[in-house]
């Protein structure tokens, strides 16, 4: 017993459900292609700041704002120069197509500049509509308002640092107390929610609906401000009726400034990610990893999912490959060497273990450009040069190659990656 | 342990003596990004819970083996174990929730630790404790209660109609919500007048016999007393394709009893379902499980919790009924012959089947049949997670979080809902006052009408 | 500028400042100056174990006999640094018999209790022990916090009225023909002075610098030949047990495994280097203990670790011994008295030793120099207890007025000990900004009260950063509570020293789950807060007016 006879069968299956597999599957099904997507975890796009970013500097580390035109400064190995600026704006496209007018950025090819949670200035090529009001090139006056349990956001020193920085508007800073009543260990989603149901909260004046009991606390610190900025936690399904009645009671513009985990911006991401893919017809199946695979030569026949000592075979006549990195644990490491996890495919490292880092923190380290390496195809390549399968393509961070945190081109990496393989893989299948 | 000899110059270490499992080593797979507290239900509508990542890894890593107090909040968790399927490291987060709420619970057996205290000569720390221990007496007496539902389910079965008048009568629930914090809000589920198993002996048990296709079905204790029509469907479903059915000896599953820090009542009961599934996977059965909180138990607790011969071979044998249909049939196919009754459906996934990768198959299967129209009402939880739902001071948190999915479930076009999950259809009902079916029967309906539609014609 | 002092101690480990809590307990003046932060040298890098004296019991019974008796007087007076581990000494088939019959000999004649234990009995104790190992025994060592410990006596000695100036450099030493008259010292801490210099007359002075005392001495063109040895420790993740493991068999590398807060460390290497600032931290020397340390313990081999270390032991031998084997170094301590060796007066240097008996030493010392001083005065240190250990407090208290979660009022607690009201009773809200370590708010501030913007020694008074995330989560925290009193500058500065202090050791560590955990940290501190880019950035002012400008139609 227990021998699986039938298999579950698509034209194109994508390992791995973040922003790459995704865009992967989005792509795939674009060119009439039955897709499956197997995704084991929740995605890494909750740790993301929910920013979209291109290109943000060049290797020498200058700050770029035209993306496009500072391409010609990457080496020729990078995946931009070997899919081509094309290949870019196609995934770009597509991304605008999931996110609609929830992002914005699209009406220009230049970066935009977006403060960040600890108050550095950082270029972006799409951001929210929830934080379009915080460009930091925008000369009209904010207030930064932090809460007094959130550690993280620490309103009046972003503020200081951004003046520091050279933001040309004029910032001050102000930590409240939440309205409502919480502990100092209240999670952050319990805020959010509130907000996303506009949940009733005591104040001094009597009941009041949360959104209007926190305008009210942000009002008396306003002054002359134009704008308000406030950590990315203003809802999820009702965010913008969030910022909408905000704005409404204070008179100016809100906005939020992205966080790092737990990434609210990066979990509303993920939803019309997902809502996409229904839409597109993309079946999903997500909770199981991918432990092992059959292959007839140089093809890969079907995967197998499994559930503690069960297993759950898929078939497809294409795959892609969107596992992630090191953090989205595509790749896995020991004291001795580095592995891609699923096809176990070359990936390129130094033996001595000693050259996988360096010694400052910031500036050059190997590991951030551990990954597989592939052809313009993205077909992953073995240790001579020749791809691993025939019908295998790779997108997003478990490329290897480029360090995609020093010069902020994660998510332009996913999006150009994933939608180059996933239109190969869905046109090979038919 | 013999060490107590010579030498009691210092006192030896206690080992983890509540629960004998240390946890600790799982903190190494945490990176700290906090995407298990982003999908905690509890966490986003109860202030005072401090999350899974608090519970699981954090409290785990700073826990030294003479460290027994386990912090009360994890009576907070609703044991929903989304934080499980959500975590990119895979931390055992619900493993160390269940083994923490186990010593907790523990730890509230009060009467040895003041009878030691008193024997010490520690007068106002016995007292302390008794204090203590009574105010939490009748939180304990009811988490049983709710915990051992196949117990009350026995007794009320023998005489259904009875217990039906009388736990949803006025004043017993007026008594059980003063006395025992139990929530008088919602109407308790009703008892079947003939249980599955009175069904099934009844029928004569197994209508055909095959050695090559056999399955032992564990139904549970609510598709026993509560909704045999489930188990039924099961049956003929499976039986219309050749398959031979076991119903082997079993007792509850253990869901609501982990959820509640009963683990030793949870072992007695693993103990003689395993012993007796072991024994038909032996006879070359694989367990089949309509309840999708019970194959969760089978698949993933028994053996993260306990220690039984045979446990393993459960957990690798047991499957979901439709998972296990798809992969073993070619449902697609069966399927794609048939045409339902125009019907429309509220999908909601059950967390525990979410965790089993099964979220999707329901809305997969079903789409594609003529007539059939089936919605999926999104990725939150139901809010009811099996007893926490039924506990008066969690019934407002139950109903924030069953919130999302009420809206979902209205917006969509059914009006009617589906879910494997039988707490989450009492809380779909509650929440919207549709009637609630099983993929089973669908599939049941579907599939055996056509059968029998087709070989009369 | 110029002060004055009786004595000025030089170097602020536990050797340094037990001497200053010592003299300042007996009336005398003194000055305690430090180059880096306290504990900076040795102390702050070695495994934390307190001594029974097992480990000497066969080598060394001198040695053996002073660790157990302070050892007992550490557990009355630092109740808040020690944590009575306990500690086997564990032998697997192979190990010599006649060794572990020696040591339980060795033990009964210093008076170290002792328990012999069957297999199974220390299994039972510890369930991690290799499956094949044959008995054990059980002696009383314990884990100690060195950073608490040598904390606590500064405080202590501020107390009674010394000067603990920290952040300060012995650039030379003041000479008034053949006599050390007082050091001149170089600031580089934030509080104004950085870049000044300082005289400081003394009476006397003591040079407590152990592995760098020879630097010291070359100031006066006395020769200590010091001969530093390194050792390597590595820090796992969590606790895999929660008593001190001990091979038992003679010396050798990686033979010990200390439980330390919420982490266990593995130690040791023992390698002669030329310079304490600069040896190589080889990864012969990680593998070695987490490979040899795996035969004890077996799941060490797959644990997660988040950093090594590398301490250097201030050895010391009289010149003529000329021991070729750093490990046969005695770990006795010498008081070196330059007017009998150089005829150089008012001057003495200690070498040597360990940190169990740096109590004893101290006592020595300040005997030695009141002696030179010509003061009167009794060693109090055995009988007072330390500042934070005097009336250790009952858990339940603590978690009952602070209202924190049981796990971080038992940690915070334990770190704080009868400081702890004054501490953590606060009417602000008081968050955890160190989750993995527990560590809140109030705790980080009070720090930060005491030694200001240098956020290593916040961290080594709180353990905040030490966790899992290594500072991926916290360490920004830390930094902006720096603010508004102190400026972004500086809080930029102090986070830059907290993050690259975090990744030095961190980098021993990177592959696995620490692997991921750095790719985290650097997608977070990079990509998402962009630090990376603007602290290294070449062109600091942004041409604003050539980004996107938002977009006018609206959104």
């Amino acid at each position: 017993m227990g021998v699986m006879s039938v298999a579950i069968e698509s034209d194109v299956c994508v390992i791995g459900g973040g922003l790459a597999g995704m865009t992967s599957a989005l792509a795939a099904a674009e060119t009439g292609a039955s897709v499956r997507l197997l995704s084991h975890k929740k995605s890494t796009l909750r740790q993301a700041s929910g920013l979209i970013d291109v290109l943000g500097y060049t290797p020498a580390g200058e700050i770029v704002a035209e993306p496009f035109e500072a391409m010609g400064s990457l080496p020729n190995h990078h995946l931009y120069q070997r899919v081509g600026s094309q290949a870019i704006h196609d995934g770009l496209a597509l991304f605008d197509r999931v996110v609609g007018e929830s992002y914005a950025g699209g009406h220009t090819s230049a970066n935009a500049l977006v403060p960040t949670y600890v108050g550095r200035i950082k270029p972006t090529a799409r951001y929210p509509a929830m934080t379009a009001a915080g460009l930091a090139s925008d000369r009209s006056p904010v207030l930064f308002v932090g809460f007094e349990r959130l550690s993280a956001f620490d309103a009046p020193y972003v503020s200081a640092s951004l003046s520091s920085d050279g933001m040309p508007a004029p910032t001050r800073g102000v930590t409240i107390s939440a309205p409502g009543s919480h502990r100092p260990d209240t999670r952050l989603h319990r805020l959010v929610h509130a907000l996303d149901a506009n949940e009733s909260v005591s104040t001094s004046t009597g009941e009041q609906p949360i959104r209007i009991a926190l305008a009210r606390r942000i009002e008396s610190h306003l002054e002359s401000a134009q704008r308000v900025g406030l950590p990315a936690l203003l809802g999820l399904e009702n965010a913008p009726n969030v910022r909408r009645d905000l704005e409404q009671f204070l008179g100016v513009d809100v906005f939020e400034v992205p966080m790092g985990p737990p990434s609210i911006p990066g979990q509303r991401l993920e939803h019309q990610f997902l809502d996409a893919l229904d839409r597109a017809g993309v079946h999903r199946a997500t909770g199981n990893p991918v432990v092992a695979f059959d292959a007839d030569g140089d093809r890969i026949r079907r995967v197998f999912t499994d559930r503690n000592g069960s297993s759950v075979p898929y078939e497809a006549t294409q795959f892609v490959l969107a596992t992630g990195g090191l953090v989205g644990k595509g790749l896995d490491s020991d004291r001795t060497a580095l592995t891609e996890s699923v096809f176990d495919c070359h990936v390129p490292h130094p033996e001595d273990r000693t050259e996988w880092y360096g010694d400052n923190p910031h500036t050059d380290q190997p590991f951030a450009r551990f990954g597989v390496s592939v052809d313009a195809d993205l077909k992953p390549h073995d240790d001579s040069g020749s791809p691993e399968y025939d019908n295998l393509r790779a997108a997003g961070a478990i490329l290897g190659g480029t360090d995609v945190t020093m010069e902020l081109s994660a998510s332009g990496n996913s999006l150009t990656s994933g939608v180059r393989a996933g239109r190969l893989a869905g046109e090979r299948s038919n | 342990m013999s060490d107590t000899e010579d030498t009691p110059s210092f006192d030896p270490v206690t080992v983890f003596e509540s629960t004998e499992q240390d946890l600790r080593s799982g903190s190494d797979d945490c990176y700290k990004c906090s995407t298990c507290d982003s999908v905690c239900p509890v966490a986003s509508v109860d202030s005072s819970f401090p999350g899974p990542k608090f519970q699981g890894p954090e409290q785990w890593r700073l826990t030294r083996k003479e460290d027994t107090e386990i912090d009360d909040s994890i009576m907070g968790c609703s044991n929903c174990m989304r934080c499980d399927g959500a975590c990119p490291s895979s931390v055992p987060l619900s493993q160390m929730h269940n083994t923490a709420r186990g010593a907790y619970v523990e730890n509230q057996r009060f009467v040895r630790s003041a009878l030691a205290a008193l024997r010490s000569g520690e007068l106002r720390r016995g007292a302390s404790i008794v204090r203590d221990g009574v105010s939490d007496l009748r939180e304990r007496i009811r988490n049983r209660l709710l915990a051992n539902y196949y117990t009350a389910g026995r007794f009320a079965s023998k005489l259904p109609r009875v217990a039906n008048a009388f736990t949803n009568f006025g004043p017993t629930r007026w008594l059980l919500e003063r006395v025992l914090g139990i929530t008088s809000e919602r109407s308790f589920p009703s008892f079947a007048t003939q249980t599955f198993r009175e069904w099934w002996t009844e029928r004569g048990g197994a209508q055909l016999e095959n050695p090559d296709k056999r399955v032992a079905y564990f139904h549970g204790c609510y598709a026993n007393y509560n909704t045999p029509a489930v188990g039924k469907a099961m049956v003929r479903v499976f039986e219309s394709f050749g398959y031979e059915v076991l119903v082997p000896q079993q007792r509850c599953s253990g869901t609501p009893m982990f959820a509640n820090g009963r683990l030793d009542d949870a072992k007695r009961h693993a103990e003689t379902n395993v012993e007796s599934l072991a024994e038909a996977i032996a006879d070359g059965a694989d367990v089949i499980a309509s309840c999708t909180s019970c194959s969760m138990a089978l698949r993933q607790e028994y053996p993260e919790l306990f220690d039984l011969d045979g446990i393993d071979s459960v957990g690798e044998n047991t499957y979901e009924a439709l998972e296990y249909l798809r992969l073993n049939e070619d449902l697609e196919a069966a399927l794609a012959e048939t045409a339902g009754d125009a019907e429309e459906f509220a999908y909601h996934a059950p967390c525990h089947a979410r965790n089993q990768g099964l979220d999707r198959q329901a809305v997969e299967l079903f789409s594609d049949v003529d007539g059939v129209t089936i919605e999926d009402v999104g990725d939150s939880c139901s809010g009811i997670s099996g007893t926490y739902g039924w506990k008066a001071e969690k019934y407002d948190y139950s109903m924030a979080i069953g919130d999302t999915m009420f809206a979902e479930m209205e917006a969509a076009a059914g009006e009617q809902g589906m879910t494997e999950c039988p707490t989450c259809a009492m809380q779909m009902s509650h929440g919207t006052g549709y009637s609630i079916t099983h993929p089973l029967e669908l599939l049941a309906d579907i599939l055996i009408e056509e059968q029998s539609a087709s070989s009369n014609g | 500028m110029d002060t004055k002092t009786e004595v000025l101690v030089i170097g602020g480990g536990s050797t340094g400042c037990g001497i200053a809590r010592d003299l300042a307990m007996r009336g005398v003046a003194v000055t305690l100056v430090e180059r880096g932060t306290l504990t900076d040298g040795t102390t702050g890098r070695m495994h934390g174990l307190l001594h029974s004296g097992g480990r000497y019991a066969v080598s060394d019974r001198e040695s053996a006999a002073e660790c157990i008796s302070e050892n007992r007087i550490l557990r009355e007076i630092a109740s808040h640094c020690v944590e009575p581990t306990g500690g086997l000494f564990v032998s697997k088939p192979g190990d010599s018999e006649e060794y572990f019959e020696r040591k339980l000999a060795g033990c009964s004649a210093c008076d170290i209790p002792t328990e012999l234990l069957s297999a199974e009995q220390a299994r039972a104790i510890e369930p991690y022990l290799a499956h094949d190992i044959e008995r054990a025994i059980r002696v009383p060592d314990a884990a100690i916090d060195p950073f608490r410990l040598c904390v606590a006596n500064a405080a202590a000695a501020r107390e009674h009225g010394a000067r603990i100036e920290t952040h300060a450099e012995v650039t030379d030493l003041l000479l008034d023909g053949d006599r050390v008259v007082g050091v001149e010292i170089t600031h580089s801490n934030d509080n104004g002075m950085t870049g000044s210099t300082e005289r400081i007359k003394a009476t006397h002075v003591v040079n407590a610098t152990g592995a760098w005392a020879g630097q010291i001495g070359a100031m006066a063109g006395v020769d200590i030949a010091v001969r530093p040895s390194k050792g390597a420790m590595t820090v796992m993740n969590c606790r895999q047990v929660d008593t001190v493991i001990n091979r038992c068999r003679p010396k050798g590398d990686a033979d010990i495994i200390v439980p330390h807060e919420t982490a266990c460390i593995l130690g040791t290497t023992d390698v002669e280097v030329d310079d304490p600032d600069a040896f190589p931290e080889t990864q012969w020397e990680v593998e070695t203990m987490i490979e040899t340390l795996s035969e004890l313990v077996p799941i060490l081999d797959e644990a997660r670790t988040l950093r090594s270390f590398w301490g250097v032991r201030p050895l010391y031998e009289p010149p003529e011994t000329k021991t070729s084997d750093p490990t046969d170094i005695t770990r006795q301590f010498f008081l070196l008295d330059h007017a009998d060796r150089d005829g150089l007066a008012g001057m003495t240097s200690i070498v040597g030793g360990k940190l169990t008996t740096y109590r004893l030493m101290a006592e020595r010392i300040s005997d030695h120099v009141c002696d030179r001083i010509g003061v009167d005065g009794v060693c109090r240190t055995a009988d007072v207890a330390l500042p934070g250990s005097e009336n250790p407090m009952h858990l339940q208290e603590a978690m009952e007025s602070f209202e924190l979660r049981s796990p971080i009022a038992r940690r915070s607690v334990q770190r704080l000990g009868s400081r702890s009201s004054s501490v953590l009773s606060t009417s602000d809200p008081n968050p955890v900004i160190c989750s993995c370590e527990a560590v809140t708010r109030a705790e980080l501030e009070d720090a930060i009260t005491e030694v200001g913007t240098d956020l290593n020694a916040v961290r080594i008074r709180t353990r905040a950063s030490m966790g899992n995330c290594q500072g991926c989560f916290c360490a920004h925290r830390m930094a902006a509570l720096l603010h508004p009193d102190h400026t972004v500058e500086t809080v930029r500065t102090s986070l830059e020293a907290l993050y690259e202090e975090r990744w030095r050791g961190q980098r021993h560590a990177l592959w696995g789950e620490q692997l991921s955990q750095a790719m985290l940290t650097r997608y977070l501190h990079a990509t998402t807060m962009n630090r990376a880019q603007s602290q290294t950035e070449s062109s600091p002012t942004v041409a604003f007016e050539r980004f996107d400008g938002g977009d006018e139609r609206g959104d």
